[in-house]
Parts: C-alpha cells; structure tokens; sequence
C-alpha cells in the first residue's frame, strides 16, 4: 500500500495549541512520526531579563494558563532561596493548598480532553461541568479562576477564611463522589478500555531514557514524583500515596490521573484541617544578592524546573523555564510509531501537552491599515484608562 | 392531474420537502436530547434550518486538485437515492410505489450515499478525505451485511419481499413483533454505524481527520451533503419502523402519519442514546465487533425467523 | 565533616574520577550539587552521571557570560541535582552533543544552538526549535547584547507607531 504522509497541525481539531506532527501513514497504521515545535515562541525569558522580580511573577504566571500556579510557585522559590527569606508556614501552606486545587483542576481538564480525543463527548461534558467546582472553590479563594496571582514574593497575597473553607470542603466533597463515578466509569466502560488499552506504549527503559516526567512516566511504573522524592512546600507533612501503574499504556495514564485527584482531594482536606497561624507574609527587598540557583515543582503535567541567576539588581540576570511538556515530547515521536491514525489524538493528549512562551503583541488595525506594535508602556496606558472609564483610577500606583 | 399528484408526491410530500423538514426537526430532536442526557443546554428548535439556509448563502470552494464535475455532482446523487428509497417505505399505511422485491431495492439505494461519501472524499484529493474515503467503504463492509441479515428475518416470516405488506403482516399479528427484538437492536446499531454516528463517526473523526471526506467541501455542496445525511437518518428510522414494528399499526389517514412520526421519533431517541453512551472506536475494532457479534446476532435472528416460518406453517 | 554527606561523596566520586578537568565543585545546600567541567570531559562525566543513577536530564540552562557562553546540564535522580557547567568562547562556542547518553536532551541541545549560536557536535539535522522558521539564523536572541527594541527596528512590518 502507498504511504500518505499526514500533517496534524499546526492547526488542527485535536490540537489546542499549535504544534505539528508529521505522520507517515501505511493504511491506518503509522510507519514514522516527527514532532514540530517552535511556531509560538514568545521570548519570555528574554522578556523575564529585563523586568523587576515582581514583574516577573505575573509574567511567569502566563507561562501557561492551567499550571500558572506552579511556575510562579517554582520561580519564587528561587527568589526566596536567593534573597533568604524565611516564608511563613501559613503562607506555604496556603500555597500547597492551590497547588492540590490547581492539580485537581488539570486532571479534570484532561480527562474531559481524553474524553473528546477519544470521541466520548459525554465524558467530557460531564467533567467539565464538575471542573467548575474546582475552578468556583479558586475563584472564591484568590478572586480568579485561572491566573490566581496567589503568590507574592515572601509569601501569598490573600488569607483564608473560615467560611472559604467550608465552601472548598463542600466542593470537594462533590467532587470526591463524581470522581469515583468516573474511575468506576474508566474501568468498566468497554469502549474506554478498546480506545485506551495497549496504545501509546511507554516502556519503561525507554521512559527513562527519553526523560519522560510526570504522570506519563508513572504510568510507565517509574516512581518519579518530585513531592515525594524533593518535599517542597509542606508537602513533607502530608500524608499520600505515589501513585504508579504499570500498564505502559494511556489505560495507564488515565488511571494514574484519576487516581492522583483522589490523593488531591485528601490532601486539601489535610492541609484545610491543619492550616498553621501566623502571618502570609514577609517584606523582601527589591534588590537581591548575587546567586544562583535551581529549583523543582511537580506541576500537575510533571516536573516543572527553573533556573535562575541573581547578579545584585532588582532584576535577574537569567531566568530558565523548562516546562514538563518539552520533557514528555521526545516520548510521545516513540508511543505514535507502529499506532493506529485514531490513537494519534490520544497519544498527544495522553502527555496532557501544554505548549508554553512576550514582550509585545502586535494588532493589526484596519482604519490605518497596518499592524501597530503595543510596548508594554502602551499596554499600561491603555489598561490604565480602560479602568478609569469603569471608575478606578491606577496612575498613583 | 395525473402529473401532478406525483409531482407532488416526489417534491412535497412525502417526498423532498417533507424529508429535508422531517429531517432537519430530527437532526435537532437528536441534538437535543444529546445535550440534555449530557447535561447541556442545546440548540434552539430552528438551529438546523438556520444553520442550513446559512451555509446555501457561503462560497462553494471546489479544490484545482479535485474532479470539478463529479464534486459538484455527488452531493445531489446522494439526496436522489435517499429520496427514491423513501418511495418505496410506507409512510401513512401504503408505500407510494410498493413492488414484490421493494425491500432490496431500497437496500441498495440507501447503499449509493455511503458511495458518494467515499467518491466525494476520494475526488477531494486531499490527505485527510482520502483517508475518510478509505474509512467510509471499510466502514460500509462492516455494517452493510449486519444490516441486510437482520432486514432479512421479518421479510421471510412474513413471506414477501415487499415492504408494505411486510409491515401489514406485523400489523396483523403484533405478537410477532417482539420476537424480532434482536434483528431490531443488530439493525438499529448498523443503522447507527451506516448513519455514521458515535460510536461509529470514524470517517470524518474530527479530531483525527478533521471533515474526513468532507474536508474540502464548502457552502451548498456541503449543505446538501448534510442534509441528504439527516435524510437518511429519517428514511433509516422508517425503514426500521415499517420492517420490525409493524408500520401504521393498521392505521389510516392522519392517524396514520402521526404514528409515523412517533415511531421515527423513538427510534430517533434510541439512536442518541447510543451516540451517549460510547466512545468512537477504531476502524478495525469496528470491523471486529460487527463480523464476530453483530452479524451472528443477525443470523441468529434470521435462523430463528425461519424456525418460526416453520412452526407456524 | 558535613551536614550532607551524600552530597559530598558525589563531589568527590567525580572528583576523583576527572581530575583536572572538574573545577570549583560547590555543595550549596542538601540536595544541590554544582561544578564546572571542560567541554571535551562533558559526555564522559554526563555518561558517569546517568550511570550513577542520575539518569534524569532536567534540562540545560544557556547563559551568556559575558567573554563565554555557558551551558549548565542539570541532571537528576530527582532527589538530588547536579549542576554540571561547561564554558565555551564567545568567538568560536562549541560543545559536544550528550545525546549519546541522554536521547531526551535533543530539544535542550537545539535550544542552545537557536537561542545562543553555540554549534553542538553531533547534533542531527532537523528543524530549528524554538524560534520561527523566518527568524534570521544569525541572531541569538539570549545573548546579552540582543536587544528585542533593534530587531523590532529591523522588521519594516512591524514598524512601531506610538499610539
């Protein structure tokens, strides 16, 4: 039979960012696949050089809109490590408490993508529906769905009340009975088990080798979990399991996922029941010590690293962002090769893939008829005034 | 007058008019209860005929790599056989032009759009409808003999090939309907996988081949290519109603109709309740599922059918 | 002798291995280890890394120096990282690829090429990553003296006009 070489992406249904595979197809079976990235590369960690630290953790928080908590969790504990402070204990606390909350929320999120790339709409409408207690428990806490901006050099910027705890221990509540509805879903479903069993195979020598993180690499049976391996924030003090499977598979990554919010929801609770007293947060000074140094965070994707550099200024020398999806990508060219074309959605999804990386954004405007280019001045008076017709006034800021 | 009653017969009722509108209202009965049994909202009742009038009014974009005539022709071929099938399907108590043999016939004429589909897709000449053209004729061979065997079982029980009196004859003795209860769950799932519906949507698969053999297809090429698929949907559900469940029920006149659409509306129901329930599944584990359970199901029935020819004398 | 005993023994496994070829070994706190290597002892120390159970490559940070360029290879067994860095001259930057050892380091290794112009030896052929297809392959956007206000001159359509 002739090969047919098949472009997915740059644009296409199955991907939400754009990224490209090219598939060499034999009938339906994938002979050969090379991965393509690179077509929004948005500079920031050029940008990150020439912004005050402060600046930076708005900026490091659309590194990526689902995992906006872990990097700036990751980058400022860099600058804390740097410019040694002592962070309150509530305040880790609190951030260990949107870090579960965060993960909870991504898992949902993939499991309703796995649900779509595998043509199971119903799936998806059904945890994204119940991905809106989550997403209401954040909002109430930090005032955001998304960007929780929870974070602030030397601690966290809102405090919890009684109240907002009751409200997140209600939700999760739900969220604990809906979960196992759908674990119970994932294993008995036989079209779930046909989509999922024996594709995208991960073993796990080539796991390690291609440096897989992350839930797909625990579903690879490699106990890699940065949590437990590295305790950052409180996590030392928490009582969970590391979840592992066997199985290779993305019936492997499913489960591993499902069963990582099960350990989420007990550790909210666990972290809501012992919140420690005391203040959420320290003043740091704008300027930092010349240092350097590196830090890890398990975000819900994997292994989140940052390195930074510190040369004495408000700003830093060189700030390294490497999200756990640029980890995952060299296995996912392996799991294609020797798959099916109607796996190939599921395989990508299967890594939970988030393509991340401005200083500008360019607008095209039809009355002059061409592109203008917004500097970050521009942005802020524009911003500025667009708050003033609505009544608040920014420029003493 | 002799012309014109079947003109009128063809054009509006039961034929064109009645199926696009007929089939348009199914399209958003079953995207309706789809939304409900998964918790949405849904689309208003007049969604499909405004999505329809809309796309008549966009751009027909025919690729410089495609067959330009036989791309701008296949969308209609496919509605004339949908159309021509409905003829020979009891609507209100008798077919319009019913013969001894109908039901074969309409068997191969509701074959002719799954070929079109695969002619459209393969004269596009782009990857991803090829791939869908390919998906489109495996797709057919495995649920093409599902779908005959157990269309089969009712006709032999009751001892003539023609619609009309296959339905008349369960009309008369409604006990043997629900001996044919697996012939109508194998037929109503083939049905499900010739309408290319979830679990079966596997040749325009959207989030692996993006339009499958509909990709290159734009504006009102498309429009019809949509609408003889909601045409077949209806005229699927009548066949099913008129071979399995008895049609009219003997019923005449107004009556007659209503009965019609309540049943195509069931059959509708249960058809979403399937699209719900499942997961799409690969191409080869459809062929699997249909040649080891499907098509035995269907013999099982037919087997059974004829035992009960014979018992009954 | 330290608070971090294990830490130490890795600082001095290596250094009893290489030698000349490792300088300025630092154990910084638990669990972090730094050194500074020359780039021909690169893959052999890597290759003595991933050996030693640490077969994780978190990734490879490019930095411009100043009179060098550096690339730091933080490899991990999760637990503990060791920051391995090489040093390179501005004038002519090479180092030897690692994907011998480490596969999953291609996009690290293409990184350092696109974003700092330090040619990797052994590196595959393939497409650029992470800029644009159109971005000119003579310019390093990481290195100090890019400037993203000259590129942006440099682009006629994207002039910039105040608002």
């Amino acid at each position: 039979m002739s090969k047919i070489t098949i472009p997915l992406g740059p644009q296409h249904p199955a991907l939400k960012e754009p990224e490209n595979f090219m598939l060499v197809l034999e009938g339906e079976q994938i002979s050969g696949a090379t991965v393509n990235l690179g077509y929004n590369h948005r500079g920031m960690e050029k940008a990150a050089e020439g912004r005050t630290y402060l600046q930076n953790l708005y900026l490091i928080e659309r590194v990526c809109g689902i995992c906006s908590h872990s990097h700036t969790t990751t980058y400022i504990t860099n600058v804390e490590e740097l410019a040694k402070c002592e962070t309150p204990k509530r305040a880790l606390a609190i951030r260990t408490l949107f870090a579960e909350l965060e993960r909870v929320h991504s898992h949902l999120l993939w499991l309703g993508v796995a649900g779509y790339e595998m043509g199971f709409e119903t799936l998806f409408m059904y945890t994204w529906r119940d991905r809106e207690q989550v997403l209401d428990c954040l909002e109430m806490l930090s005032g955001n769905r998304v960007h929780y901006s929870i974070n602030t050099i030397g601690g966290v910027r809102r405090d919890i009340t009684p109240e907002q705890k009751a409200g997140v221990v209600q939700r999760i509540n739900y969220l604990i009975e809906r979960t196992n509805y759908y674990i119970k879903l994932a294993l008995e479903e036989p079209t779930v088990a046909a989509r999922t069993a024996n594709v995208g195979k991960l073993p796990l020598d080539v796991a390690i080798e291609r440096g897989a993180v992350g839930p797909t690499a625990r579903a690879s049976g490699l106990a890699r979990d940065v949590r437990k391996d590295e305790p950052y924030l409180i996590y030392n003090e928490l009582d969970f399991k590391l979840i592992t499977h066997n199985t290779n598979d993305v019936f492997g990554r499913l489960v591993v996922r499902a069963l990582e919010l099960v350990e989420s929801y007990k550790m909210i609770k666990q972290v809501l029941n012992d919140l420690p007293e005391g203040p959420i947060a320290v003043k740091v000074p704008m300027r930092i010590a010349p240092g350097e140094c590196v830090n890890h965070y398990e975000a819900p994707r994997g292994e989140d690293i940052h390195y930074l550099k510190s040369n004495g200024t408000d700003k830093p020398e060189r700030l390294k962002v490497r999200a756990p999806t640029l980890a995952n990508l060299q296995s996912v060219a392996y799991m294609l090769e020797g798959g099916w074309l109607a796996d190939v959605p599921l395989v990508i999804a299967a890594i939970d893939p988030c393509m991340s990386c401005t200083d500008r954004a360019a607008v095209w405007n039809p009355k002059k008829g061409k592109t203008e280019v917004y500097s970050w001045e521009d942005l802020r008076k524009l911003s500025i005034e667009q708050y003033r017709k609505r009544g608040v006034d920014f420029t003493r800021l | 007058m002799e012309l014109i009653t079947p003109l009128a017969y063809l054009l509006i009722f039961p034929g064109f008019l009645f199926l696009a509108v007929y089939g348009l209202f199914l399209q958003w009965v079953d995207r309706k209860l789809c939304a409900v049994m998964q918790n949405r909202m849904g689309p208003p009742w007049f969604q499909g005929y405004a999505d329809f009038i809309k796309l008549l009014a966009k751009e027909v974009i025919v690729p410089d790599e495609a067959n330009t005539r036989m791309f701008r022709v296949l969308p209609f071929f496919a509605m004339a056989a949908i159309i021509t099938a409905l003829l020979s399907i009891p609507v209100w108590g008798t077919a319009l032009y019913g013969f001894q043999g109908d039901l074969v016939a309409v068997i191969y004429l509701l074959t002719i759009p799954t070929v079109t589909f695969f002619l459209a897709g393969w004269s596009s000449a782009s990857p991803y409808s090829t791939v869908g053209a390919m998906r489109v004729l495996t797709q057919l061979f495995a649920y093409e003999v599902p779908l005959m065997l157990s269309l089969i079982g009712p006709a032999i029980l009751a001892g003539t090939w023609n619609i009309t009196e296959i339905s008349a004859f369960y009309a008369a003795h409604p006990v043997l309907i629900p001996a044919q209860l697996l012939g109508f769950l194998a037929a109503l799932i083939a049905l499900q996988g010739k309408l290319e519906r979830m679990p079966f949507d596997i040749p325009h698969a959207k989030n692996e081949i993006v339009g499958g053999q509909f990709t290159e297809y734009s504006g009102r090429l498309l429009d019809f290519f949509l609408l003889a698929v909601d045409m077949e949907m209806v005229v699927g559900a009548a066949l099913l109603n008129a071979v399995f469940l008895g049609g009219a029920l003997g019923l005449t006149g107004p009556a007659a109709i209503a009965m019609f659409l309540a049943k195509t509306l069931f059959i509708t129901f249960l058809l979403a309740l399937l699209k719900v329930l499942m997961a799409r599944i690969r191409i080869e584990q459809m062929i699997n599922f249909c040649w080891k359970y499907l098509a035995p199901v269907a013999m099982a029935q037919l087997v059974f059918d004829i035992f009960l020819k014979y018992k009954l004398g | 002798m330290s608070d971090f005993p294990r830490e130490e023994k890795i600082k001095a496994d290596i250094e009893a291995k290489f030698g000349g070829a490792v300088s300025n070994a630092l154990v910084q706190r638990k669990n972090r280890v730094w050194l500074d290597v020359t780039t021909e002892k690169l893959p052999d120390l890597m290759a003595w890394l991933k050996a030693n159970s640490f077969d994780h490559l978190a990734t490879v940070t490019g930095f411009d120096e100043g009179e060098n360029l550096g690339a730091y290879y933080h490899a991990t067994d999760t637990k503990l990282i060791v920051t391995v860095k090489v040093k390179t001259p501005r004038a002519n930057p090479s180092i030897p690829s690692i994907l011998k050892t480490f596969p999953g380091a291609l996009s690290y290794e293409r990184e350092l090429e696109d974003m700092l112009g330090i040619k990797i030896d052994g590196l595959p052929p393939g497409r650029r990553y992470p800029l644009a297809e159109d971005f000119p392959t003579d310019q390093y956007p990481l290195r100090k003296d890019w400037k993203t206000e000259d590129y942006l001159a440099q682009q006629a359509a994207l002039n910039t006009e105040a608002k």
